[in-house]
């Protein structure tokens, strides 16, 4: 091949490289609402069904996925911790996949940390892949929990 | 309020073991990622070697860059040439990390280099000269995007491997 053509095919790699990578970066951290508040999610979710021990908040519950192999994974679980310790009734779970694939599918997990914002109901109003933005999750919670009527302070 | 801050610190129990946090021994998040843009380079060298019919070239290339993976792979990233020049050349001109990261999930994605790597290299030995630029570009794109958008392929394989049942299979349900 000339090597011209050579150098054309080379960079044409990585410019679809960059375009993956920022359609990628573009959906990260992104909070996707789920339903509406008139039409919500209709399954609701127990802490059985995330085998969980520990009861869900009573306002909403932040339900972080993650594995044992997950770089993001632990910078996601303080960030969720402060977010949740910050609000009354806000709970975050943090539930390791790793020996617990039928939850990954069931939940539709394709990439750790992805994290589910339940409703005090338990039903599913929210979802992030990646580490959440924390003004989009603040301002997801906060509709969450003033369509609750709580009031704070 | 202390209800939540109870319940926070609750990993599910029955879902397995805490997840390992990186606390413990932390590597500074922007060391695999250097290393990841030389790997990248390299990698378009071999492609274009490979595409203008230095095909030696190309495969001793190859040869050479799966060598590092299985360097970062069995020695573990910390231990791997790129990331001592890191320390000594790039972290000293850099502001301290503002987070630590485990070091398991890039060297795991070593190692899926490494597979990758050495599947175009044993191809390219047996005469299918293509597999050698095929594997270098898909190996390219891993580094690439990992370089510089920091996606972490050992961490979404992980996850998928445990999908298929191939990783992580203790609880049969």
């Amino acid at each position: 091949m000339h090597p011209l053509a050579a150098l054309a095919l080379v960079l044409g790699l990585v410019v679809v490289a960059t375009g993956l990578g920022v359609l990628w970066r573009r959906q990260q951290g992104r909070v996707r609402a789920v339903g509406t508040p008139e039409a919500p999610a209709a399954t609701v979710i127990q802490p059985t069904d995330v085998a969980s021990s520990a009861p869900f908040g009573d306002h909403a519950t932040l339900l972080q996925f993650s594995t044992e192999l997950c770089s993001k994974c632990p910078g996601t679980r303080r960030l969720l911790t402060a977010v949740a310790e910050a609000r009354p009734g806000v709970v975050h779970l943090d539930i390791d996949l790793t020996h617990r694939a039928d939850l990954a599918n069931r939940f539709n997990i394709f990439q750790t940390p992805t994290t589910i914002v339940l409703d005090g109901s338990g039903r599913i109003r929210a979802r992030v892949g990646g580490v959440p933005n924390r003004a989009q999750l603040a301002r997801q919670l906060d509709e969450l929990l003033g369509s609750d009527n709580v009031h704070i302070g | 309020m202390s209800t939540s801050a109870d319940a926070s610190h609750n990993t599910a129990s029955d879902a397995g073991a805490s997840v390992p946090g990186a606390a413990a021994a932390g590597i500074d998040p922007r060391s695999p990622r250097f290393g990841a843009a030389i790997t990248a380079v390299l990698l378009l060298v071999v492609i274009f070697a490979a595409l203008v019919g230095a095909s030696v070239v190309a495969l001793v290339l190859l040869v050479l860059i799966a060598a590092l993976f299985a360097w970062g792979a069995f020695a573990g990233v910390r231990r791997h040439p790129y990331g001592l020049l890191f320390k000594a050349l790039v972290r000293p001109r850099l502001a301290p990390p503002t987070e630590l990261e485990d070091p398991a999930p890039p060297t795991f994605a070593q190692g899926v280099g490494l597979l990758v790597t050495l599947v175009g290299v044993v191809l390219g030995l047996v005469g299918v000269a293509p597999a050698v630029p095929i594997a270098a570009a898909a190996a390219f794109l891993a580094a690439f995007l990992n370089s510089v958008f920091g996606y972490c392929l050992g961490c979404q394989l992980y996850l998928l491997l445990v999908r298929a049942g191939v990783l992580g299979r203790v609880q049969a349900a």
